[in-house]
């Protein structure tokens, strides 16, 4: 029997689990995929409720992390089998090498001396970045992460006397003894290459949500301005289309929640960075739980933002990289054909664990949100059980860690 | 500001959901609809707006709409569709409501919305076929399956053309040409908007529109292609350009054949010389055009049929009048060839029974046409005139 609590996946909900359960005196194991904590929330250039950088949040929970000692964590790891039952689990991590020693250099100079480039998934497409690198500023754990396939011969010549690196470093399996596991998988933009009508990601200047947040990110791949891919110049124009994927039986079949309130947040963004820009929101119908509504009001009383009810159903490529959208203006009855400076796909959170499996059984729901497991001691937190804001995870991380700890309790 | 109170008809919802709309409740307005289909104009695009007015069951409004006939139904809405209201489905049962409701007797516009109406609906012609053939077994001494003098099958014995199809058929065609036409102008009527409409430019007569609509439109069906060019819906299309158009020619074909026999006959009676004999030889010109019209029948009629078989529900299904026109069609050619067959095989009592049924199911065709959806071929042709004349599509 253990009493440990094992967390799979370190973005908001996740670590909230792990912190609540850890402050509560448990032995607390995180598992991240990528490289560091922080999830998608460290994404964001602000998040909800209070429009506030994402360091600032995230930047408590790393504090709470690091003083804690009760919490252990694995980045660039992978929860690979799972035997046992409630109370008693033996989970296997597998633990990818990262091939940087284990404090915190500082690679800066070295890496911008590289000459082999990777895309950056941090950037979402839109910036390469060196094979040795960090994500972001405020990153925990601070360490610089080395991809070998994306260095050149030279690159690897470079690096081999360097006392800090280590090119043969192998990957790791680890067992962990837990009592209890929460399931904090997250979320990941919905594939636009999926909505055909709307360009399947092939149209120039037409970029998702989540890339305006990397663009409106201070220390994202334009320095916080949001422009056009193509030729970096501010749009006059720009229009968001709701709804995109979302609400759809061809793709995501539920209200993704949180891409309406995305969408308020970047006109407030476009209108802070450019006074005369004209934006357009096709919409179905907006949706602002609670207080939300008051972000609503805010956007709808800036004189050049304009919402138009009709969800766009045809977006092409149209001169000057600009793009074409159709849509019905429902509440005139005009078909309209609109051309913008750019556009901006409000796509939905589809659940990790719809396209990523676990390696123990779990029921989902048809979606890929988690629907049980509760009775084998297994808790889903934050987007991996429903689509949800960043409060509303944190708060499902701690409901998720109580749960836990008391399984492992045994009540 | 004057309030209007809204009375939704449920009832006439109800309809409309068996009449092949049954998805249409879960239409939430997005107006995706409107935008998946090209065809649909700029200014009151369709359907989204007649997918609202069924949803509150407005009769009135959805008959006088132009727009469900300039609908072609290639299903790019449906596909397109986030909550699987099927517009498409919804447009065609629109249509089957106007086939149920714009003709008296109302009774046979039931009867033609639902399988339940089926055996009232063959009833009919069964009697009066079954009917005939009493009569003429008396005129053949009491017997049933008589055979000619020569021992063969001769079905014109007992169906005997001059007395008995011939005057059945026509009265019924010309009977059923009459209602239909009469259908056509109150359908004019019904899409005609109330007090006087300006037009702007040269108000040309309908039949200068119609001559247009053959030439621009139907000819090549122009507009089964141009459903292709909607956004992309990542769903292939099946072809129904080609096969639509197979089955609209074998009909002008076989209805050239059928008039140049029965007028040959009847006009040859006064006027020997252009007298028509049948059996026509097999390289007769008029008889080559019989028989291909009738191989493009069934291409056409089979290319049809797999594709509504095909359908995914998700998007698309067939209606019961779509069902019964196909379904209608096969019977005649089957039992047309069946009887034929039976006839050269010498069984005598299948070969006169399906020859029996094959004339109840082509009397079902010609009599029911103005409450089938063979009718659009009038109506919609009709419709279609209007859009033009009137600046629409």
């Amino acid at each position: 029997m253990s009493n440990s609590i094992l967390v799979v996946g370190g973005g908001f909900s996740g670590l909230t689990a792990a912190i609540e359960a850890a402050e509560l005196g448990h032995d607390v194991y995180i598992v991240e995929k990528t490289p560091y904590l922080g999830g998608r929330v460290a994404q964001l250039s602000k998040y909800f409720p209070k429009l506030c950088p994402p360091s600032c949040g995230l930047e408590i929970q790393f504090q709470r992390i690091r003083k804690n000692p009760r919490i252990k964590f694995f980045t660039q790891a992978q929860l690979v089998a799972l035997t046992g039952k409630k109370g008693n689990y033996t989970a296997t991590v597998s633990v990818a090498p990262r091939y940087v020693a284990a404090h915190n250099v500082d690679f800066t100079l070295l890496a911008s001396s590289l000459e082999g480039e990777k895309n950056n998934d941090f950037e979402l497409g839109l910036a390469k970045e060196k094979p040795l690198y960090k994500s972001m500023p405020f990153a925990f754990p601070g360490r610089f992460v080395l991809a070998p396939e994306a260095l050149s011969a030279a690159d690897k010549a470079k690096l081999a006397g360097n006392k800090f690196i280590n090119l043969a470093e192998e990957a790791k399996t680890v067992e962990l003894n837990i009592g209890a596991i929460v399931v904090a998988t997250g979320w990941q933009p919905y594939d636009v290459t999926k909505l055909t009508n709307l360009g399947a990601g092939s149209v120039k200047n037409c970029v998702s949500n989540m890339q305006v947040e990397r663009m409106a990110s201070p220390f994202g791949p334009t320095g916080g301005a949001i422009v056009r891919p193509t030729d970096k110049r501010t749009p006059a124009n720009i229009a968001f289309v709701q709804c995109a994927g979302s609400r759809d039986q061809n793709h995501l079949d539920y209200c993704s929640y949180i891409c309406c309130m995305a969408t308020l947040k970047q006109c407030l963004y476009l209108a802070e960075q450019n006074s005369d820009i004209q934006i357009t929101v096709y919409y179905i119908d907006l949706r602002t739980p609670g207080r939300y509504v008051k972000v609503l009001d805010k956007v709808k009383a800036l004189p050049n933002v304009h919402f138009v009810k009709g969800k766009v159903a045809n977006a092409v490529q149209a001169e000057g990289d600009t793009v074409s959208l159709q849509v019905e203006d429902a509440v005139r009855g005009e078909k309209l054909t609109v051309t913008y400076d750019m556009v901006v796909l409000a796509t939905g959170m589809q659940p990790s664990l719809a396209t990523e499996k676990l390696p123990f059984a779990l029921p989902l729901d048809e979606d890929g949100f988690v629907a049980g497991g509760e009775e084998a001691g297994i808790f889903a937190a934050g987007c991996a059980r429903m689509p949800l804001d960043v409060m509303r995870s944190a708060q499902s991380g701690t409901a998720a860690a109580l749960k836990a700890v008391q399984t492992v309790k045994g009540r | 500001m004057a309030q209007t109170k809204l009375q939704p008809d449920m009832e006439f919802v109800r309809e409309l959901q068996a009449a092949g709309g049954d998805s249409l409740k879960k239409c939430f307005q997005c107006a995706t609809c409107s935008v998946a289909c090209p065809m649909s104009p700029a200014n009151n695009p369709y359907p989204r707006k007649e997918m609202v007015w069924a949803s509150w069951g407005l009769k009135d409004k959805l008959e006088k709409d132009i727009d469900i006939w300039l609908c072609h139904n290639c299903g790019n809405c449906a596909d397109l569709c986030p909550r699987g209201a099927r517009p498409a489905d919804m447009m065609a049962a629109a249509r089957n409501m106007v086939y149920k409701d714009l003709m008296k007797p109302s009774i046979i516009g039931k009867w033609m919305s639902s399988a339940k109406g089926l055996p009232f609906l063959f009833a009919i012609p069964a009697v009066l076929w079954l009917f005939v053939w009493w009569i003429m077994s008396l005129v053949n001494g009491g017997q049933w399956f008589p055979r000619a003098e020569d021992g063969r099958i001769v079905f014109g014995q007992i169906f005997y053309g001059d007395y008995t199809i011939d005057p059945i058929f026509m009265i019924t065609f010309f009977g059923a040409l009459f209602i239909i036409l009469k259908g056509a102008m109150k359908l004019w009527q019904q899409l005609k908007p109330e007090g006087t409409l300006l037009l702007i430019g040269k108000d040309q007569p309908w039949y200068y529109h119609l001559y247009d609509l053959v030439l621009d439109e139907i000819l090549l069906h122009k507009k089964f292609a141009d459903c292709k060019s909607g956004p992309a819906t990542g769903v292939k299309t099946p072809q129904r350009q080609l096969s639509h158009m197979l089955l609209f020619y074998s009909f002008c074909i076989l209805a050239f054949v059928t008039a140049v026999v029965a007028g040959g006959h009847w006009l040859g009676k006064i006027w020997p010389a252009i007298a028509v004999h049948t059996p026509l030889p097999f390289f007769n010109p008029i008889k080559l055009a019989a028989n291909l019209g009738a191989v493009m029948l069934l291409v056409g009629l089979g290319m049809l049929t797999v594709r509504r078989i095909r359908l995914n529900p998700k998007y698309q299904s067939s209606s019961f009048q779509d069902w019964y026109l196909l379904g209608l069609i096969w019977c005649i050619g089957l039992t047309g060839v069946l009887a034929q067959s039976f006839r050269l095989m010498d069984f005598a009592p299948p070969a006169f029974f399906i020859y029996y049924l094959h004339l109840v199911f082509v009397w079902m065709l010609f009599a029911y046409l103005p409450w089938s959806k063979l009718g659009h071929l009038v109506y919609r042709t009709t419709a279609l005139i209007f859009a033009r004349k009137y600046g629409r599509g």
